[in-house]
């Protein structure tokens, strides 16, 4: 029983995500009823999650279902917490896009279906111990994306991102694939724990085959997070997919992606980490430099929103060299990190998504020229957002910054703290260029502005409020967290992964 | 929890700027909130310096832990350095405040606001992330009041000042996290308060240097020393005059103060060691910036070289190490913010009815507007060194500073120190005194506000000329402070 709880969210998300498949056929199910359904299902997953994640000041580490699974999936801290970032996404994914997606007529009931099949295949990735069922999971998410991408099927720009996504996205799970049976020939294993136990064992392991096998999965995972040289399908798909999809894929699919890999680098890799590290540094360097370079040159919003996403890709793979025996908040720094990008990414797309869908298209940066006389509620969100992510202090963003830079420089990577920086002080350009052109200059168009409705703004003053608070909070306001609590939950988190 | 004053002295602003904001106060509305914070704020102030002790140590301190995992705490404190800065940002924003008071809109009042409490706070911190916390802070109302209110090509301005400023912040951020983690490697604990900073032993001396410039820079292009002054012009130019105001006279001064309280205690030895290439830093930026204000045709531009052709002046005076360089340079501090300030103040309004800033379409102003004519003329000959001046004592000082240092140093400063009277007179002559024959007859002399607003500066800068000691006592003990246990200089 008490395993049964352990999976309970996986569960409900599931389950959500079958019944919404099979109601879907129904004409009476509106758009409007099933983003409710999924709302609560994730809801109920939410619930049971925190029940998983609140255990005060223990770490735990549980394997659910041993006999059956054998040792498949782990519920830990490290996992709840992961899990409570997915399904908070997306929650919130949910409540900004509902408007947009009733606004577009191609939307369907089936895309909740497979929103929640992406969910679970999120969570599940997050919760694998085992390199076999990571891949599936992996590929659950992944192929519940293409389709959400090409979901608006009458335009052909979603189809092109689909297809292209389709493809690169499946030769980079080769690589993935290809990398297991390494792994597995070198340690006759694919279990996480096992394999780090393994090569310890340097007599009975091939550390070269170890090395290679590390190196196609290091390879899959620079490709989804679109780090360089893998960056190129981003901009793309990315910009090709629908607004919400967007920001759900940029926000919280990333942190995914690394809940699983760092699992794997922390607990297996251990010994062979620093194989890869003066490589990672290049690859660093580089995704830096031309995720700012891209992120410069965008005139559309959200291609730039899309390109920069990359130079934070870059942000948090020098927090990924920073694990190291001298640094101890390389990893809980990353765990950070992703809690304050999410946060501003999914509030910058959601609300680029949600006042596209009604007002008039606002795609380049010229169309948000006087933006704040128009829509000074929303301009004064969408300067949040801007100065979150350009890491200004008051906001999460500045506390997430300041997380990595230091533990670079703890793990001794102060020149990578300094190339983080110049990215940082690149990025306070073009961030600062739509807060410039949305309150100072003055608009052509002042006729008739839609008032808002919906629960949209709502959510993205929400989630406005969480960046500043995740920035100035403090552990003042009794039983409310703070930023101490967030970072020692990342800390707890990460212990977590030793125990057990 | 209970706020210590420091703290209300910071958050009333914001407070008030937040509750203008969110309520339906109207342009008027706001800036008599304004207007009555910053008076409130005054009081506040005066009794901090009524009570402030003679003593060179940290006092009013406030303490609380903000983010424990890493030791960054809410830690505030005063010594006679901030205590003489905070007087000149509580006198000057009231006197401001009267002049900009027809007019403005609410957008104004709440950058302003929040300019307020970004000074404060910068000024009061202990810890070094909350300093850069409120050192980044203070530059998004200064970035939106440049760009929504300023002139000419203003978004270009604001984005120019912002980036610059941030980058060199950003190099501050850098020294301040390798500070903070080779405090924890070398006592196992982390803490960013800059108690615990000075005690760190264990840097070579190449780190430290990477760090002191990482420092330095930071500071340099806030004041701007040159040759990171290339900012200055365009926004100087381009600021309205509430920001232009703030810019020159304040913040401007939060440079040399950074140095002051950061640099100077962190790293005392190369503070000496460097010191005499900032010393001559300072002179030739004394030297450049006079010869470029002379050139110039706009007397706004004309103002903001010589604003920071005295910050040279005053850096020169921080690293005379000793007691007269650096109190005069704590007194010029002042007598440039007020007389700066003032004449920004000035130029505005005459720019306002007018709408001309060259000086050679100017001339006859002084029959039009005289009062108007006689502040302009305590402002400048304050600037220029008068004696019975506060400018004249300042300058004195550190020139006498200067020659301590090394009679060269001083010689030069007592000669360069004439550019300014050159320009200066030659400017006041031409746009104000001389009748050029041009049509200035939309020029009003000064309302009943106006003189009120500027009768305190006016009066203060008499004032500290005539009786110095006055002034003096309070930041003496901090200056011995710094010199005797910090740099530990005996002289």
């Amino acid at each position: 029983m008490i395993d049964f709880i352990y999976v309970l969210p996986l569960f409900f998300v599931g389950l959500g995500a079958i019944s919404l498949m099979i109601v879907s056929t129904f004409k009476s199910v509106t758009i409007r009823k099933g983003s409710i359904t999924t709302l609560v299902f994730l809801s109920m997953a939410f619930i049971s999650n925190l029940y998983n994640l609140n255990t005060g000041d223990e770490v735990y580490s549980h394997y659910p279902f041993i006999d059956i699974f054998n040792k498949m999936i782990i519920v830990d801290t490290y996992a709840s917490y992961f899990s409570t970032i997915l399904i908070l996404g997306a929650i919130l994914t949910i409540l900004i896009g509902i408007h947009y997606f009733e606004k577009h007529k191609e939307f369907t009931v089936e895309f909740f279906s497979l929103f929640l099949f992406s969910v679970f295949g999120m969570m599940l990735l997050v919760h694998a111990n085992e390199l076999i069922s990571a891949f599936v999971a992996l590929e659950i998410a992944s192929i519940s994306l293409y389709v959400m991408i090409g979901f608006e099927k009458v335009i052909s720009k979603r189809i092109e991102a689909s297809y292209r996504y389709l493809v690169l996205g499946s030769l980079a799970g080769v690589f993935f694939l290809l990398g297991t049976s390494f792994v597995y020939g070198a340690t006759g294993t694919t279990t996480i724990g096992t394999i780090g136990d393994m090569s310890l064992n340097t007599f009975a392991t091939n550390m070269n085959l170890l090395i290679i096998g590390g190196t196609m999965i290091l390879i899959t995972f620079l490709f989804k997070i679109a780090a360089f040289p893998f960056q190129n399908w981003a901009i793309d798909v990315y910009s090709g997919a629908p607004l919400p999809v967007t920001a759900y894929m940029a926000a919280t699919f990333k942190a995914a992606i690394f809940g699983f890999v760092l699992r794997l680098f922390i607990v297996d890799f251990d010994l062979i980490r620093d194989f890869w590290d003066d490589a990672l540094v290049y690859v660093i360097i580089l995704t830096l430099a031309y995720g700012s370079f891209l992120a410069i040159i965008q005139k559309s919003l959200k291609r730039m929103l899309v390109a920069s996403s990359i130079v934070h890709t870059g942000y948090l793979l020098i927090a990924f060299t920073s694990i190291s025996a001298l640094g101890e908040s390389g990893a809980s720094s990353i765990i950070f990190y992703l809690v304050a990008y999410f946060l501003s990414a999914v509030g910058a797309f959601g609300l680029i998504a949600y006042i596209s869908s009604d007002d008039h298209l606002r795609i380049t940066y010229d169309d948000f020229r006087g933006f704040a006389k128009i829509r000074p509620y929303m301009a004064a969100m969408l300067s949040i957002f801007m100065l979150s992510l350009a890491g200004i202090p008051s906001t999460i963003g500045f506390i997430g910054k300041f997380y990595i830079f230091t533990g670079a420089i703890e793990a001794g990577n102060t020149i990578l703290a300094v190339v983080g920086i110049i990215a940082t002080f690149i990025s306070v350009y073009y961030y600062f260029k739509l807060i410039a052109i949305m309150y100072f200059y003055r608009s052509a168009e002042m006729t008739n502005v839609p008032p808002l409705k919906g629960v949209a703004p709502v959510v993205i003053a929400f989630i406005a409020l969480a960046i500043i608070w995740g920035g100035v909070g403090n552990t003042l306001v009794a039983y409310f967290p703070g930023v101490d609590l967030l970072i020692d939950m990342a800390k707890l988190s990460y212990e977590s992964l030793f125990v057990g | 929890m209970d706020f210590g004053i420091l703290s209300i002295i910071i958050f009333l602003p914001m407070f008030v700027a937040f509750t203008t904001l969110i309520l339906p106060f109207g342009a008027k509305g706001t800036r008599n909130a304004a207007f009555l914070t910053s008076i409130v704020i005054f009081a506040l102030v005066s009794s901090v310096y009524y009570n402030f002790e003679l003593t060179g140590f940290l006092q009013f301190r406030e303490h609380y832990t903000w983010i424990s995992s890493y030791g960054i705490n809410y830690s505030l404190g005063i010594d006679g350095f901030s205590l003489i800065i905070l007087m000149l940002i509580a006198t000057l924003i009231p006197s401001a405040y009267l002049w900009l008071w027809e007019g403005r809109t609410k957008g104004y009042w709440i950058s302003m606001l929040l300019i307020q409490t970004g000074i404060t706070g910068t000024l009061f911190s202990q810890d070094l992330i909350l300093f850069y916390f409120f050192w980044e802070a203070m530059l998004l109302p200064v970035f939106m009041i440049i760009g929504m209110f300023g002139t000419g090509n203003r978004v270009f301005s604001t984005i120019k000042v912002t980036v610059f400023t941030i980058m060199g912040s950003l190099f501050m951020l850098i020294s301040i996290l390798y500070l903070g983690v080779s405090f924890f490697n070398e006592y196992g604990f982390w803490s960013f308060s800059l108690n615990d900073i000075v005690q760190i032993n264990n840097l070579t001396r190449t780190e430290e240097i990477w760090l002191f410039f990482g420092f330095m820079i930071a500071f340099a292009i806030k004041i701007p020393l040159f040759p990171f002054h290339t900012w200055l012009l365009q926004t100087y130019s381009n600021s309205p005059t509430g920001g232009v105001f703030l810019l020159s006279s304040i913040m401007a001064k939060l440079g040399v103060y950074g140095i002051v309280r950061f640099v100077m205690p962190i790293f005392p030895e190369l503070y000496k060691e460097f010191a005499p290439i900032f010393v001559w830093i300072g002179i030739f930026g004394l030297i450049y910036f006079g010869i470029a204000a002379m050139m110039q045709v706009n007397i706004k531009k004309m103002f903001a070289y010589s604003s920071a052709s005295h910050l040279g002046f005053i850096v020169t005076g921080i690293f005379s190490l000793n007691v007269f360089g650096m109190t005069g340079a704590a007194f010029l501090i002042i007598a440039h913010a007020m007389a700066t300030g003032g004449l920004f103040l000035l130029v505005g309004k005459m720019e306002y009815d007018l709408g001309i800033k060259a000086i050679p379409a100017l001339g006859g102003i002084a029959k039009k507007a005289p009062i108007f004519t006689v502040f302009f003329g305590i402002m400048l000959l304050c600037i220029v060194g008068l004696p019975g001046t506060n400018g004249f004592v300042s300058e004195f000082l550190i020139i006498l500073g200067a020659f301590g240092f090394s009679p060269t140093a001083g010689i030069v400063s007592a000669f360069t120190v004439l550019i300014a009277a050159s320009f200066m007179l030659w400017m006041f002559q031409r746009a104000i005194l001389s009748d050029s024959g041009n049509d200035v007859s939309k020029m009003t002399d000064l309302n009943k506000k106006e003189i009120l607003g500027m009768l305190p500066l006016a009066f203060l800068i008499i004032a500290m000329g005539i009786y110095p000691d006055w002034f003096f006592y309070k930041i003496e003990p901090t200056i011995q402070h710094y010199l005797l246990d910090i740099l530990q200089i005996r002289n």
